[in-house]
């Protein structure tokens, strides 16, 4: 039996991620090319695709707007991220737990996700106004959802053998739980967080639509109104530049957590 | 320990069954298939109650299947190692279960490794490993969750006849230094001779003891102890036996579609 090496396997894997960014660096240049070119060669009057140059020019110019757009939508987000997969799971593990509870409740959670977010959102403004709570309880409201179903899902995919061995060692609910139950979910949990990871973004962005002075949403908006199209480009990338971001850390998170993939 | 009987009625799994481990004793189950010997194995770790009437004693008492959870040792037939726990980790589960403070529990999981044939694999997820060492933590695991029975249920039936003949003489060593009391199942007559102070053979369902078999092999036994005439006889007798229980579980299996 040779000894493991871990360092050389350690090291490939880093030299494979490596050569993935590059690859990504040079497809997003490329595409920043053909955009560029393209708008030039076939002379695309700006009202329907400005240049990616005048776009970024528009940003370095009058960066500020942008930047606390960002900021601003980004701490919506997050908050309607965090609070929505906490609850999400939280609600997963009880009806995992309580199936009286999971009669009970589910059905009234389905039919609160077939409400249009729009007419939720118009509710949650005449409860919290224009405050950034707001926009976090409509990023919330998208998130929790998937989440708890996915949560249970994943409690329920255990091995009914692996819960028999765990049993047979005397272990209590809360050890067959923390120990074998949540660990088993984690990556139907994860596929979830992923997917809220994007709702929340939209939930945020749609919540600014009702009124608000900064944010993402906000500039889509003021832009749209104001027929100004290189601003709506420059609004575009920067919320797909949130959204890639978070996304990303979400994945990263779940490749570091997750780390024995879909084994099983 | 001292005796285990139980009995059931009706059309479940086992009828009637009576079987007691002597402490230290290596007693090992063949049948065929659809005997009941997982229901058997059930019952003993403490996972299913036996119908009324049964009668379960360990350690000189009677006493509930539920009241043995936790005190038997049960390896099922498939690893059942927790992929985000490495090898020590999981070696170590039953004794977390037990409160025992994690560093105690990884240093004795690590003096232990070597006899296992896992020195130098304690950080290695199970993923990374081979089946007959998957097979060898869980086995571990069992071990170190040090208590008067330990039943194991085919645990080497899913391995290659190589590494099975190699885990089969290593798992002498190891109950021969431990001197642990084991209650073995297997489908495998040879391997039933072989590791066994006594070989029970179970009827066709339902199931209950057809036949103890003692078998006085010298120890240590040695590989080629297979070829000698006195194994050769025992697993005459013990096929015998099973092939009668075999083609009844395959007629009752037949039997139906016969009378549509």
């Amino acid at each position: 039996m040779a000894a493991p090496k871990a360092g050389s396997a350690a090291r490939a894997q880093w030299m494979a991620r490596a050569g993935g960014l590059g690859r990504l660096v040079l497809g997003l240049a490329i595409a920043a090319l053909v955009w560029e070119g393209s708008v030039l060669l076939f002379g695309i009057r700006p009202h329907y695709l400005p240049k990616l140059s005048t776009i970024l020019q528009a940003i370095a110019t009058t960066p500020k707007p942008y930047v606390d757009g960002f900021l601003r939508t980004l701490a919506e987000t997050l908050i309607g991220f965090v609070a929505g997969g906490a609850f999400g799971i939280a609600m997963g593990i009880v009806f995992f737990r309580v199936r009286a509870l999971r009669e009970m409740v589910f059905p009234i959670f389905i039919v609160s996700q077939t409400i249009p977010v729009i007419a939720f959102g118009a509710l949650v403004v005449l409860w919290f106004g224009n405050t950034l709570l707001a926009k976090a309880v409509i990023a919330f409201y998208l998130t929790f959802f998937p989440v708890a179903v996915n949560t249970l899902l994943g409690l329920e995919s255990v091995d009914r053998q692996q819960v028999a061995l765990m049993r047979s060692f005397g272990a209590s609910r809360w050890q067959l739980l923390a120990r074998l139950q949540f660990p088993t979910a984690l990556p139907h949990i994860f596929v979830a967080l992923r997917l809220a990871s994007s709702l929340s973004l939209v939930g945020a962005i749609v919540g600014e639509w009702f009124g608000d002075t900064t944010g993402l949403g906000v500039l889509l908006l003021q832009a749209m109104y104001n027929e100004n199209v290189v601003s709506i480009w420059a609004t575009l990338l920067v919320s797909a530049l949130l959204g890639t971001g978070f996304y990303a850390v979400v994945a990263a998170a779940e490749r570091r957590l997750v780390f024995w993939g879909a084994e099983q | 320990m001292r005796a285990i009987s139980k009995t059931f009625g009706g059309t479940t799994a086992l009828s009637g069954l009576e079987l007691s481990v002597a402490p230290g004793e290596f007693v090992t189950v063949v049948g065929p298939s659809g005997c009941g010997k997982s229901t058997l194995f059930n019952i003993v770790a403490g996972l299913e109650e036996p119908d009324a009437g049964g009668i379960l004693r360990f350690e000189g008492q009677s006493c509930h299947a539920a009241e043995l959870l936790g005190r038997v040792s049960f390896m099922p037939q498939r690893d059942l190692l927790l992929p985000w726990r490495n090898v020590v980790d999981n070696a170590i589960l039953a004794l977390e279960v037990e409160g025992a403070p994690r560093k105690e529990a990884r240093a004795r999981a690590l003096r232990m490794l070597p006899e296992f044939g896992l020195a130098g694999f304690e950080t290695q997820y199970p993923h990374q490993l081979s089946g007959g060492m998957r097979q060898r933590v869980a086995l571990m695991r069992t071990f170190l969750f040090e208590r008067d029975l330990m039943l194991l249920d085919e645990p080497f039936g899913a391995l290659d006849a190589l590494t099975r003949a190699m885990m089969q003489r290593w798992l002498l060593d190891v109950w021969q230094k431990y001197r642990r009391t084991i209650l073995f199942i297997t489908h495998d007559v040879d391997e039933a001779i072989f590791l066994g102070d006594r070989v029970l053979v179970m009827t066709a369902r339902p199931g209950a003891v057809k036949l103890e078999q003692a078998i006085d092999l010298p120890r240590p036994r040695r590989p080629d102890v297979v070829t000698s005439p006195e194994f050769i006889r025992l697993k005459r007798t013990l096929l015998e036996t099973i092939e009668e229980e075999s083609m009844k579980s395959f007629r009752s299996a037949e039997a139906p579609k016969v009378s549509q």
